[in-house]
């Protein structure tokens, strides 16, 4: 039959497009010739809001970069503006933050693999058990912070507030409880044939193009590259924990996926010891009221979805000069038109949903 | 063709596989709640909207200084012979405040803070958009109407 190509637009709002991105499809009957990405939908000028707040009134906005780990963007932050100031935080709230980081890591994934599912056809099942799970972490934090999305919870030199009574017993419960859950999701997912014959060998990511496109996290590590900032550049107390840090072969979706399954159980791992082995002492370094940072500086924390850096220049003043956002997502979905290139349209979506991206980074 | 076969009795027993998961769980407690009818109870921290006891507070500004924001406004006056300053209004935008909760932790002497109103549905612009925070029943408009058969 006679090539015909067709122009169709998927999205801003789809259902499967995981927040407002809008995808320009060049279509032959089914199959996709080419998909163009165009964002901005979500924009809010957050860089340059950065610069009329101070480093304290700056962490509230980093909740709304990447709303599914935001502990994780706090962290970031925080870490970036406590190197450019030289200031430590003390070790309980390093290990607090641990803590907090690896549980949102644990919530963020849950919530990507199961909208994964969902968008592989599973319909509501793995998705409301996720969601039921991941209810259990932000009650967690609902207690430490009293927010459940929005956390603000991280302060330049520490944490707003220790670990409420009563709130380490709830971590363990949960530690034990997920355990037997992330077994459970491996017999009703990875077990589950329909599921692996529509996600392997789709949207094959070779480990060149995956590093030349600058994708992290997750989707690198699929592709079989080692790389994790948590053990090859040890922020916070990383270095004291023992974890792995597991990777994929064949950079597929379905390696996509199980890189996520596993990471979720050595996170685990890593809030047990923390949890187990935390100092005792200040949640909070005595800082001054007012920040006023001079020079620059960049910093990178491994984010679920990638390497999240900040980089700040300040001139002497409360508000930085300048505030600059690397964020994850916005690489990992610049590959997306190499992967797609021949598939339908529902494999498409599966590929989308594998690299798990969240809008609201990628638009800042 | 045989290979087909298999894949389909293969596909049929995940199903099932899947299906043995989902029996075991509906056996299971629910976890939600019956919103309205029931309500959650929030917790100890929880960030709501921003209330203020007005006797606590000594007017220093330090809550509007701090807000990310600029949710809150407040206007003092001096008494020339003490140096005392007193309230003159103080105004809270609840649809611009983020509930960051700065303003609460930087207070001194912990006159602000965040109450465990969740419930901010209201019927016209402006219900929240200028909230005097000196009098005592500001939130009270934002109160649902009753729903009927709501348990207590
Ligand atoms: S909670 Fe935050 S945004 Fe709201 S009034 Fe207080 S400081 Fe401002
Ligand atoms: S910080 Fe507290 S005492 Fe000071 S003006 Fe605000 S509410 Fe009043």
């Amino acid at each position: 039959m006679e090539l015909q190509e067709l122009i169709i637009n998927m999205g801003p709002q789809h259902p499967s497009t995981h927040g407002v991105l809008y995808l320009q499809l060049k279509l032959n009957g089914e199959v996709v010739l080419d998909c163009q990405p165009h964002i901005g939908y979500l924009h809010r000028s957050i860089e340059k809001i950065a610069e009329n707040r101070s480093l304290t009134q700056f962490i509230a906005f980093t909740d709304r970069l990447d709303y599914m780990a935001s502990m994780n963007n706090n962290l970031g932050f925080c870490l970036a503006a406590e190197k450019l100031l030289g200031i430590t935080a003390p070790p309980r709230a390093q290990y607090i933050r641990v803590i907090v980081a690896e549980l949102n890591r644990i919530a963020s994934h849950l919530l990507a693999i199961s909208t994964f599912a969902q968008d592989l056809g599973a319909y509501a099942t793995p998705l409301f058990y996720a969601l039921r799970d991941r209810e259990k972490i932000l009650q967690i934090f609902d207690q430490l912070c009293g927010q459940r999305l929005t956390y603000n919870y991280l302060r330049v030199g520490g944490v707003s507030g220790d670990i409420p009574v009563g709130v380490d017993l709830l971590i363990k419960d949960f530690i034990s409880y997920e355990r037997r859950m992330l077994a459970e999701y491996q017999d009703l997912l990875t077990g589950n044939i329909i599921f692996c014959v529509r996600s392997k060998k789709i949207g094959i990511l070779p480990k060149e193009l995956a590093i030349n496109y600058g994708v992290t996290g997750t989707s690198l590590r699929a592709s079989g590259v080692k790389w994790d900032l948590r053990k090859d550049e040890p922020y916070l107390a990383y270095d004291k924990f023992d974890f792995n840090i597991p990777t994929g072969q064949n950079g597929d979706s379905f390696d996509r996926y199980y890189v996520r399954m596993v990471e979720m159980e050595e996170s685990l791992k890593i809030i047990e010891q923390a949890l187990g082995a935390l100092p005792e002492g200040d949640p909070v370094a005595k800082v001054n009221k007012v920040f006023r940072p001079t020079g620059e500086t960049y910093m990178r924390t491994e984010n679920p979805r990638g390497e999240l850096g900040f980089y700040i220049v300040g001139d002497g003043n409360p508000f930085p000069y300048r505030l600059k956002v690397r964020s994850p997502s916005f690489s990992n979905l610049s590959v997306i038109s190499h992967l797609v290139k021949g598939l339908n349209i529902s494999d498409l979506v599966c590929v989308l949903g594998s690299l798990d991206i969240v809008m609201g980074e990628i638009d800042r | 063709m045989l290979s087909k076969i298999n894949d389909i009795v293969a596909g049929f027993i995940s199903i099932l596989k899947g299906l043995a998961v989902t029996g075991k769980n509906m056996l299971k407690k629910p976890v939600t709640i019956q919103y309205p009818f029931e309500k959650p109870v929030m917790t100890e921290k929880f960030r709501g909207l921003v209330d203020l006891y007005p006797e606590k507070c000594i007017a220093c500004s330090q809550c509007v200084k701090i807000c990310p924001t600029a949710a809150l406004d407040l206007t003092a006056t001096t008494n020339p012979e003490t140096k005392k300053r007193f309230l003159g209004a103080f105004s809270y935008n609840g649809e611009l405040c983020c509930f960051c909760g700065l303003c609460q932790e930087v207070c001194p002497t912990a006159a602000m803070y965040l109450n465990k109103c969740y419930e901010v549905a209201y019927y016209k612009h402006g219900d929240l958009t200028k909230i005097d925070l000196l009098k005592a029943d500001k939130y009270q408009h934002l109160t649902p109407p009753k729903v009927k058969g709501l348990k207590k």
